[in-house]
């Protein structure tokens, strides 16, 4: 099977939809000749010009508004928000107008916009560079959530973002850029709305997104040594979410684990483990255990940045909170 | 209602057309208003009782296949550009029969097929997508215009600013109209904005071409909306059209209006564009009878539609969340 | 036909207002859009105009509150006739259906039921309880290894399969079994000193014996005059020559009268209340190749002391061959441990929590001992009872061992 950086495997859903469809096109800052901040859309300027892969000034409410009214026109404008925590500078026009116009209009509109984020920690980026935000968006009826953590599931998730009807917010992480992993030959789309088992289990489900879901995978090989057998789970899609996977995960493991890089206190996490308890109560055997950050804007200094962060052994001491190993 | 048909020279007719709209949307905000206060409609109310020239004046110069986004203050631009009046009071009296099935109300109005894309509650917050939709047909090259309509008090957020910017950087065919009624809520222009006597100051920043007109007069509202519309229908790129009207009634309906004076709101009657337009014409009493009469069964006849539609189920709440 | 004149809602969420002045009185005419009253609402007093022409014939409210909607005047032609007014009308009131007082009474029965079968609040997770209540099982009779000493689901399970906890009391010698345990990572040690793996069994009676030790017991001693006992057992084995009675078989049986006649005694502590069970289910321990066991031989009071023999030799048996149900080793209220075989003259047992009361058996051995002033070789045997001062007071348990002793010095009493 070849094999793609999962940022290679961004850019190559965007030049995959774009090379099949006309109304496929790109806005951001800095997505032309620079390639992106992150370097994402390198080469797609040289292939497809400046009225497809379009730079713009740095107006985040006018960049997600112009993704808007293009998408109500019927074409499939994605639109990069440089960083997750500019999301907040757009949020009026996500939240209050693309969200809102299909229901308001009583299904006369559909806005197939799809935008493009990235956030999280890593190279001490500071507190207003480094947020993971997606429990805001998947509040807001209206809205789809994808968190791809691999390099297939990016390719195949975000092409079929491009080609759902609704406002799609696809979150990337910095830290999973570089990470490579197997894809099928041609890209192939992945339905939005269906989790996947990373990693096969007995004794405790993991519940992961993004580059949790590569913490998760440590700690159940460490686990693994002790003689504990944990299943890691992958929602891929936190809007809608794939509660029938997970819960029938809980219901053959009886003990969950809930990780994200986000902020634990009213988190995503939240969400999953009230859905868990709430469909598989009579199959716990332990509460069910939370991981992410802790309350506190991420600090500069390495070492107060790892503190915060879940790593690992977070997700570990986790799993064995829930057999009652603390 | 009067068919939109793209006219240079306006014919005494063609005005008498724009006369009897202007009359169908003020007694159609007033028997509003009136149903608000017999506590018959649920929600906001913001009626546009002064404004009707503005409207009826853009509007008439748009051609099928403009689309439009409106304010809070909708009425008007929804009627103007062929929104069926049981529709629209069906809209308000929240019936499955209205524009937005019920979904939407005064604030959120929209008929896609008359190129309504909705009304805004968020002060300028429709703006940034009439760019899109602007941007839209200028890369596919249609011969297609977004109107965007706001108030005066819209040009002070930031959407306003980042839209106008966005639009002539990249030359979208976008026409922002600026209903410019002095008031922004109870904050008179001189009190929110540095510009307020001359809201083309703000499309001068941007190097924005833009075109003034007396918002009470339809006839020149026609002839200089027509003049902006072809100018960025052609290519040539966004144009900012300040148009200086006045808001009769209040903010909303109720609205006390603590914050004008009695002169104020007197002269402002003056200012009536349906008076000046009846008197231009020279209309006569009988005449003017029979359009008040003939407007007046439209009215009570939306009323009556609307009173007479369908409430939607309440799971229907739970539908049109998704495509 | 007069026209209401009614109070205007000015304003969204506007409920009511207050009239303030009429600025028109009855008989005077009135034209449409003339303003008629002033109102206060709650952000301003403002005019409200006419919305008919005509004369104002009747204003039926002067000042005051008024809802929205009320009617407050009448404009009509002049001289017209009014019909007299009744209560105002009011527009647009709901009223909730009253809640219906059935369904209210089976939704606390529910509950009520609920906490009941809850019991003494037994902590235990979902998934447990689940386990328990389809398998029949009590939860109460289960000692939990979970956090907190919740039970968990392995403690339902391993109840079937193997140990829930009993002090050291072996009545057989055990043969050698050897323990599966899960490997653990030795820790740093001088080089002969040998780290054994704790098996969870191990664990098991570490925890529960830790829960044990903090609640509040005492220790009562007798020795016993077992010269009728071993008559007894000896006459019984006769009798029934394919079991092997033995004493503990005897002291099982006398304990089930003593509690039946001492009630008082075969009681749990929990936190809601003091649990009294009917019947003596007395356990036993016995060693099994897994480790120690605790079976219970169920209403002992009821049984024979062959029948007791039979049963216990049934037990014993499934517990050498790994094949005790969870129905045999849960529901026990006292625990006899006989460490007599090893020459153990007396000691004091550690409680089988939950249960309240345990008697510790020595070796029957002859002693001197002074019988009405003459000193008399007999064969005793020492017995410490260890109860818990909770549920149990001091004389109450003496009362009770004190019956053990008479029975057992004799036996038909305890008929």
């Amino acid at each position: 099977m070849p094999e793609l950086s999962y940022r290679e495997a961004v850019r190559d859903a965007l030049a995959t939809a774009m090379r099949a469809d006309e109304d496929v096109f790109l806005m951001g800052e800095d997505i032309a000749e620079m390639g992106g901040s992150m370097g994402v859309t390198q080469g797609l300027y040289e292939e497809f010009g400046s009225e497809r892969v379009r730079n713009t000034p740095i107006s985040e409410m006018a960049i997600v508004g112009a993704g808007i009214g293009a998408a109500m026109q019927g074409m499939r404008p994605v639109v990069e928000i440089m960083y997750e925590d500019f999301l907040t500078l757009s949020l009026e026009q996500i939240v209050n107008q693309a969200a809102k116009h299909r229901y308001m209009s009583g299904g006369q509109i559909k806005v197939p916009l799809t935008i493009r984020t990235q956030g999280g920690a890593g190279w001490s980026p500071g507190a207003q560079h480094a947020q993971q935000l997606e429990a805001w968006l998947v509040h807001i009826p209206g809205l789809k959530v994808v968190y791809a953590a691999s390099p297939a599931d990016a390719r195949g998730l975000l092409y079929s973002a491009i080609y759902d009807d609704n406002p799609v917010i696809f979150f990337e992480h910095r830290l999973l850029y570089p990470v490579k992993g197997d894809v099928p030959e041609t890209l192939e789309p992945i339905p939005l709305g269906k989790a996947r088992v990373v990693r096969e289990g007995t004794d405790v489900t993991v519940i992961a997104t993004g580059p949790l879901v590569h913490r998760a995978l440590e700690a159940a090989r460490v686990a693994g040594a002790e003689g504990i057998s944990v299943e890691v789970v992958d929602p891929r899609t936190l809007q809608p979410l794939d509660t029938d996977t997970l819960v029938d995960s809980v219901k053959k493991t009886n003990r969950a684990v809930v990780a994200h890089e986000a902020v634990t206190r009213m988190g995503f996490g939240a969400e999953v483990a009230a859905v868990l308890q709430e469909k598989a109560f009579d199959w716990l055997d332990a509460p069910i255990e939370r991981v992410g950050a802790k309350f506190a804007p991420l600090a500069f200094a390495p070492a107060m940045e790892q503190f915060v962060v879940p790593q690992p052994a977070d997700v570990l001491a986790a799993i064995g909170k829930t057999l009652g190993r603390a | 209602m009067a068919k939109v048909e793209k006219k240079r020279a306006l014919s005494d007719d063609r005005l008498r057309d724009f006369l009897r709209e202007m009359l169908l949307i003020r007694r159609f905000e007033e028997k509003v208003e009136e149903r608000f206060r017999a506590g018959e409609l649920p929600g906001f109310l913001h009626v546009a009782i002064g404004q009707e020239a503005a409207e009826v004046g853009v509007c008439a110069a748009m051609e099928d296949g403009d689309v439009f986004g409106s304010t809070h203050r909708a009425h008007g631009h929804t009627l103007a550009r062929g929104t069926h009046p049981n529709a629209l009071m069906a809209e308000l009296y929240g019936k499955i029969e209205g524009c937005s099935h019920g979904y939407g109300g005064s604030m959120h109005l929209y008929d896609v097929e008359r190129g309504n894309l909705g009304a805004n509650a968020v002060v300028g917050g429709g703006l940034p997508s009439l760019v899109g939709a602007g941007l839209a047909f200028k890369l596919r090259d249609e011969p297609r215009v977004a109107v965007a309509f706001f108030g005066d008090g819209a040009t002070n957020t930031g959407t306003f600013h980042e839209s106008l910017n966005l639009a002539q950087l990249w030359q979208t065919k976008t026409l922002f109209v600026c209903e410019n009624n002095e008031w922004a809520e109870s904050t008179p222009g001189w009190q929110h904005s540095p510009v307020f006597d001359d809201m083309s100051k703000r499309a001068l920043a941007y190097d924005m071409h833009s075109i003034k007109v007396d918002g009470q007069d339809v006839e020149k509202v026609y002839a200089k909306a027509s003049e902006a519309l072809d100018y960025v229908r052609s290519g040539a790129g966004p144009v900012f059209l300040d148009v200086e009207t006045y808001r009769m009634h209040g903010h909303y309906i109720g609205d006390p209006q603590v914050y004008r004076s009695k002169e104020d709101r007197d002269e402002a009657a003056e200012r009536d564009p349906i008076v000046r337009l009846r008197e231009k014409l020279q209309v006569s009493s009988e005449d003017w009878q029979t359009l008040e009469d003939e407007v007046h069964g439209i009215v009570e006849g939306a009323v009556e539609f609307a009173k007479n539609g369908t409430d939607p189920q309440p799971e229907d709440a739970l539908k049109n969340v998704y495509a | 036909m007069a026209t209401d004149v009614k109070l205007p809602r000015l304003g969204q969420g506007m409920e009511s207002g207050t009239i303030v002045k009429w600025l028109k009185a009855e008989g005077d005419v009135v034209e449409k859009g003339e303003p008629l009253f002033e109102v206060d609402t709650d952000k301003a007093t403002q005019e409200v105009e006419a919305e008919a022409s005509g004369v104002l014939l009747r204003i039926e409210i002067a000042s005051g509150e008024v809802p929205v909607g009320q009617r407050i005047a009448l404009i009509g032609a002049p001289g017209e006739e009014l019909a007299i007014s009744g209560a105002p009308e009011m527009t647009g009131e709901t009223t909730l259906a009253p809640a219906p007082a059935a369904r209210d009474t089976e939704f606390r029965a529910a509950i009520n039921g609920a906490r009941e079968e809850n019991g003494g609040r037994v902590k235990a997770s979902p998934l447990a309880r689940r386990m328990a209540r389809e398998r029949g099982v009590e939860l109460a009779g289960l000692t939990g290894t979970g956090p907190d000493g919740r039970i968990v689901a392995e403690d339902v399970e391993r109840a079937s399969a193997s140990a829930s906890v009993a002090p050291p009391s072996p009545i057989e010698p055990p043969p050698p079994a050897p323990t599966a345990a899960p490997p653990s990572p030795p820790a740093a040690l001088p080089v002969d000193v040998e780290a054994i793996p704790l098996t969870n069994i191990r664990r098991t009676i570490a925890r529960r014996l830790t829960e044990a030790w903090q609640v509040p017991a005492f220790q009562l001693t007798v020795s016993v005059d077992m010269t009728h006992a071993n008559a007894l057992l000896e006459r019984s084995r006769d009798l029934n020559p394919a079991l092997r009675i033995t004493i503990t078989d005897l002291l099982a049986r006398v304990c089930g009268s003593g509690l039946q006649r001492h009630p008082e005694v075969n009681v749990q502590f929990s936190d809601e209340s003091l649990l009294r069970f009917p019947s003596a289910n007395v356990g036993i321990a016995v060693a099994a190749p897994q480790g120690l066991v605790v079976p219970v031989i169920r209403s002992v009071e009821r049984l024979s002391l062959a029948e007791v023999a039979a049963q216990r030799l049934q037990l014993v048996e499934r517990a050498r061959t790994g094949t005790l149900q969870l129905a045999d080793l849960e529901g026990g209220t006292f625990t006899i441990s006989n460490l007599g075989m090893f020459g153990v003259e007396q000691f004091s047992a550690v409680l089988n929590p939950p249960q309240a009361a345990i008697l510790a058996v020595g070796a029957t051995t002859d002693r001197p001992v002074a019988v009405e002033h003459e000193v008399r070789v007999l064969p005793m045997m020492t017995v410490t009872l260890t109860v818990d001062h909770r549920a149990v007071d001091g004389a109450p348990a003496a009362d009770f061992l004190r019956t053990v002793k008479t029975f057992l010095e004799d036996p038909a009493l305890a008929l």
